[in-house]
């Protein structure tokens, strides 16, 4: 009962706190409005390619790879690749160069040389990729030619464009547009802000002076432990859960279907942040406690993508050491493939992960507190 | 009947002995003054009745009982208003009780009733709903004590409750202190106002280095000064004075002035008071008034320990 007591104080007196309740509800929604906004473009995934002119220089005496591509350039011009010959005095490399054409293909006995510019890196990705596919095949028919000519047939019966020009995607059904990016990026950032208050949670009581009326109380320090880490993740999570609504019913942003798990998720690391602050405010003291921790919640913040998205290749070395450090990149990872890619498997890893991490440093805590004599 | 008893109490921090071997009762119904400067180990021995901190050797008993082996049932009988307020700022007057009083079992319908007689009996009754963050600095440490005393403790410790404050919240503090003692409440009470203890206190300790140099009532302590007097000279306009050169007088203990007040303590056998006098009027002084009275607590304080409570 005393626990509940605690907990339920902790959450009165915190929500009560209206610099502390604007920090933790109204901030996040702003830079979530403002920066989904801003970035909006950033989140487009479409990308319009039409036009692909590939000069292309044919030598007579190719052969059969003269012939193969010949009909290569039938099926690929179905899917809007225009193969224009090289006419006398013109200057492939020049033309290519001055974007003029996309690539330039020279075909002859030997084989197939492409040259193609980085002003255009899709549609060149697009006319290598194809061209691969194409002496790929070609390679593989030559080779079964030489063993057993009866059997090419077999091959090239089924050698229509579609086995040589095969649309896929890499992005899935669903990718987050800018504004479900940051209500998801807010709402984790604003998960480990619960650090914040898990610093105060002891030393609160001592600058209060009123660490010594509750331990002068008939209550075990266990309970006055226990209830203000209830009180705190709570309090803490409440704000989290109130910026998912809004962001789901004001912004209309997505969530996906495991609203429940991922929830769960975003509580194991407040509970992680909290424990990360209640040990810190027990190793370091007074205003260098607040300090260290606005410095780790604001460099997790910016290495776990709360600002801007980083991509897995983000830096090498020390950055992606450092990147995957973050907790908010962790829960943000898991988030994101749960929402969008209905992948429970690890979200449910990092909820263990947190969970350890914040048993350690909860446990942490408690010896200290234990081994002292007040609070 | 005693209801606190200390026997051979020591308490260290590394090499540094803050309460040394102290021994000292306080009987059931009283208001027992505890005296002693800054560092004495006044509060580190409240600290360890209050079982905030943990004796390294000694025995505290609460109503005959071991006070560490019986830490719940000493902490249900004992109130504690800390020196420092100790009272949540967001939360109402009213929350604030309710909260601490919660702690001690109290649910329901009587710890409402507790609260509000609690919040009565410091004259906060109209102020429950209000937050402490817009009262005075009285107000407050009325709030401390309601806290302290909603769960109706046999047992109070009040540590400085008037420091800072107004007179007439002072006033206020102290008549509720006999009010409260007269409902049966025993309570301990430190101040650095000599006056107050003189005023309230049934019996007093002195402490000093750790340890209990005096005790007894306020007439068993001055009694025990025969060889100090006190002379209270006034002067008809404020003027600094050179205390040293009343010092260096032969007999002359310590000199202190307040306003155009001094007090001079000297030895009682030592025929000093022209010697004293001649010195004012040659610095200039004009002497109104001059009396020499009888040993008070601040007395024996400075006798004993060799310095003035409030210097510190």
């Amino acid at each position: 009962m005393n626990i509940l007591s605690i907990a339920l104080k902790e959450i009165k007196r915190d929500f009560r706190d209206r610099r502390t309740l604007l920090f933790m509800l109204a901030f996040p929604i702003v830079l979530m409005l403002i920066l989904g906004l801003t970035l909006s473009s950033a989140f487009n995934s479409g990308a319009t390619v039409s036009g692909i002119k590939v000069l292309v220089q044919e030598v007579s005496n190719a052969g059969p790879l003269q012939q193969g591509f010949d009909a290569f350039q039938k099926e690929v011009k179905k899917n809007g690749i225009t193969f224009v010959p090289l006419q006398a005095g013109m200057d492939a490399k020049a033309e290519v160069k001055n974007n003029h054409y996309t690539a330039f293909a020279s075909v002859d006995k030997d084989g197939i040389s492409l040259y193609s510019s980085n002003r255009n890196p899709i549609e060149s990705n697009i006319v290598q990729g194809m061209l691969t596919a194409f002496t790929d095949k070609y390679n593989a028919v030559a080779a079964v030619a030489q063993h057993d000519p009866a059997k090419v047939q077999q091959i090239t019966a089924d050698a229509s464009g579609a086995s040589i020009v095969q649309e896929t995607s890499i992005v899935a059904n669903r990718s987050p547009g800018s504004i479900d990016y940051y209500a998801l990026a807010m709402s984790v950032m604003i998960g480990f802000w619960a650090a914040l208050p898990g610093a105060k949670l002891i030393s609160g009581e001592i600058k209060e002076g009123t660490a010594v009326r509750l331990m002068a109380a008939p209550v075990s320090k266990a309970e006055i432990f226990i209830g203000k880490i209830v009180g705190s993740v709570v309090q803490s999570m409440l704000c989290v859960v109130v910026v998912v609504l809004f962001s789901k019913y004001v912004f209309k942003a997505y969530w996906g279907d495991h609203m429940g798990l991922t929830l769960g998720l975003l509580l194991t690391e407040v509970v992680l942040a909290t424990g990360l602050g209640l040990t810190l405010s027990y190793i370091f003291k007074g205003g260098a406690t607040m300090g260290l921790i606005n410095l780790i919640i604001q460099l997790a913040s910016f290495l776990g993508g709360a600002y801007f998205p980083i991509g897995d290749d983000a830096g090498k070395g020390i950055m992606s050491t450092l990147v995957s450090l973050s907790p908010i990149r962790w829960v943000n990872h898991a988030a994101t493939s749960l929402i969008y890619g209905n992948q429970s498997t690890l979200a449910i890893q990092v909820i263990g992960v947190n969970l350890a991490a914040a048993a350690v440093l909860i446990g942490v805590s408690a010896l200290i507190m234990r081994r002292r004599e007040g609070l | 009947m005693n209801i606190l008893e200390i026997t051979g109490l020591t308490k260290k921090f590394g090499n540094f002995i803050a309460v040394d071997n102290m021994s000292l009762t306080v009987r059931e119904g009283e208001i027992f003054g505890f005296l002693g400067a800054n560092g004495a180990g006044k509060s580190t021995t409240i600290n360890m009745i209050s079982s905030l901190l943990r004796p390294t050797s000694g025995e505290i008993r609460l109503l005959d009982r071991d006070l560490v082996k019986n830490s719940r049932f000493a902490k249900m009988n004992l109130g504690i208003v800390p020196q420092d307020l100790a009272i949540y700022e967001m939360m109402t007057a009213y929350e604030n009780v309710e909260f601490f009083a919660g702690l001690y079992g109290l649910r329901g319908v009587e710890l409402k009733d507790r609260v509000l007689e609690a919040l009565e009996f410091v004259g906060l009754a109209d102020k429950a709903k209000s937050k402490p963050q817009n009262f005075s600095g009285g107000m407050k440490r009325r709030l401390n004590i309601a806290c302290a005393i909603a769960h109706k403790p046999k047992l109070i410790i009040m540590d400085e409750p008037t420091v800072g404050i107004d007179p007439q919240s002072r006033n206020y503090i102290l008549a509720s202190v006999r009010k409260l003692n007269a409902s049966g409440c025993t309570i301990i009470y430190t101040s650095h106002y000599m006056e107050e203890v003189e005023e309230i206190c049934s019996r007093i300790a002195i402490v000093d280095h750790g340890k209990i140099i005096a005790e007894g009532t306020k007439e068993q302590l001055t009694a025990t000064i025969t060889d100090v007097k006190d002379i209270h000279i006034e002067l008809k306009t404020q003027e600094s004075i050179l205390l040293e050169s009343l010092t260096n007088i032969p007999g002359v203990r310590s000199a202190q002035q307040e306003e155009n007040r001094l007090h001079v303590y000297s030895d009682a056998t030592v025929d000093n008071l022209n010697r004293i006098l001649k010195q004012l009027m040659d610095s200039g002084a004009e002497i109104r008034a001059v009396e020499e009275q009888e040993p008070n607590l601040e007395t024996v304080f400075l006798t004993l320990t060799g310095r003035n409570l409030r210097d510190n």
